[in-house]
């Protein structure tokens, strides 16, 4: 589904990302885990271009992402959830959720709503259809974004620290909807310090230090079994 | 030396009708500044640079010289030119739609630059492109920030726009002089004109903040 060739990013003088290979199937569920700095967030900004990538390839469900030309179209497969939720303040929730099927996929509204309706069950908020970003807590504003990227039927989720920005009592509820979306086999892509989420949900778990990935593989080899040193000293650190 | 209320009662009517011209002038200006000015600023923020560059030779340019040099320009300059005159008119609000539009420009620009980043982010990860997330999400939040410094701005231009009387089209400024020569009353007269000049001014910035407390409210929704 996603496929990372030798890839490179560099701001200026900064070597972000050095030389990252990666592959990601269908239905599968990947977590990066990594100490701050160590360039998971930036990977995953460039799966879908938001960071363009100094040097390498990146193949997106059989299109290679070449910039503006197919960006749009890459995009619109590919969900993406912010750490910062990213709701559009100035529109209601419902508004949040069909303004993007409405203007690309150019559903008609009445359709476009149902969707919208049905996705925000799924997430537990249905009843928030007509409340504005700002009168909804953390924990829902980043459920109101999971239903706002899924309204689009992406391919695959991409999540950036989905539960950094949230008070401790709500990281579980966006969690729980993280896991039921694992669980109908949406493929996925989480940027994560939640290992207990890692360690259940992921697939496969991916460890990240200085632009370079040092380590891969199931939750239980990473966890229990690390090769590295480096690796090791991090899972200490935070477990 | 006496001052002569009779004078001011007989001009007021006259002067009235200057403010309501000069009122005109300056929403038609700011109008159209407001259109350009749109465009402009988001061309200042646009990545292709011919655009850019070509936004930010007007805002300097416009920005960077007397609006009496500009309005020289069009009015003279420019019929001498193409051979044809210019109705006073035409040229002052040329001039002054011109103008605004470079100062309403940067308005834009911080208003749109004053926008979460994530916006952008967010509207682009759906896939929508740069102008549709503009369009739709970048540009109706930077509108209500924008209100205040508009306001501003045309409180700005109302005031500028007595610089027009240099070219005899007949606003409030004009109007005073044309009494004034007719009747040497010149203290009398131009603290009138001010004072119509400043009730003016106050009924706008009264204005301008209730519409910002208005759309403060409507924010939190």
């Amino acid at each position: 589904m996603i496929s990372i060739k030798n890839v490179h990013k560099r701001f200026g003088k900064l070597h972000v990302l050095k030389g990252i290979d990666a592959q990601v199937s269908e239905q599968e569920v990947v977590v990066i885990i990594g100490p701050s700095g160590s360039g998971k967030s930036t990977l995953l900004r460039c799966i879908n271009y938001l960071e363009e990538p100094t040097e390498g390839e990146i193949v997106v469900d059989g299109i290679p992402l070449t910039g503006e030309a197919n960006i749009n179209k890459v995009r619109a497969e590919v969900g993406m959830v912010f750490q910062r939720f990213n709701l559009f303040p100035h529109m209601s929730v419902l508004d949040n959720i069909t303004l993007a099927p409405r203007i690309i996929r150019k559903m008609p509204k009445a359709e476009a709503e149902t969707v919208a309706l049905d996705l925000l069950t799924k997430v537990g908020l249905a009843d928030k259809a007509r409340a504005y970003p700002e009168q909804l807590s953390g924990g829902q504003q980043q459920r109101v974004a999971i239903a706002r990227a899924l309204a689009m039927r992406p391919k695959v989720m991409l999540f950036d620290e989905p539960t950094s920005a949230l008070d401790p009592e709500m990281i579980k509820e966006v969690l729980d909807v993280m896991k039921a979306l694992a669980e109908e086999g949406m493929t996925m892509v989480v940027v994560t310090h939640e290992m207990g989420f890692a360690r259940e949900v992921g697939d496969r778990v991916i460890f990240m230090d200085e632009g370079r990935i040092v380590e891969e593989g199931t939750p239980e080899a990473i966890f229990a079994n690390a090769q590295e040193e480096r690796t090791r000293t991090f899972l200490s650190k935070i477990l | 030396m006496d001052f002569d209320i009779q004078l001011v009662i007989n001009s007021f009517p006259l002067l009235l009708a200057g403010a309501v011209i000069t009122v005109q002038i300056t929403a038609i200006s700011v109008g159209c500044g407001l259109f350009i000015g749109m465009f402009a600023g988001v061309a200042r923020l646009s990545k292709v640079w011919p655009v850019k560059t070509l936004a930010a030779v007007y805002v300097d340019f416009i920005r960077g010289t007397p609006l009496l040099v500009q309005i020289f320009i069009i009015y003279f300059a420019i019929p001498l030119a193409t051979g044809h005159r210019m109705d006073p008119f035409v040229a002052a609000v040329t001039a002054c739609s011109i103008n605004s539009g470079a100062y309403v420009a940067e308005i834009f620009r911080a208003g749109i630059q004053s926008i979460d980043k994530g916006q952008m982010e967010a509207g682009r990860s759906l896939g929508m492109s740069w102008a549709q997330t503009m369009r739709h999400i970048i540009m109706p939040q930077a509108f209500k920030r924008i209100i205040p410094p508009l306001g501003n701005e045309f409180i700005a231009m109302l005031k500028d726009s007595s610089l027009v009387s240099v070219i005899g089209f007949e606003e409030l400024t004009r109007r005073g002089q044309l009494i004034i020569a007719r009747t040497y009353g010149s203290f009398e007269i131009w603290l009138t004109v001010a004072f119509i000049y400043l009730l003016m001014t106050l009924t706008i910035s009264r204005l301008v903040d209730y519409l910002e407390r208005r759309y403060k409210i409507d924010d939190k929704h």
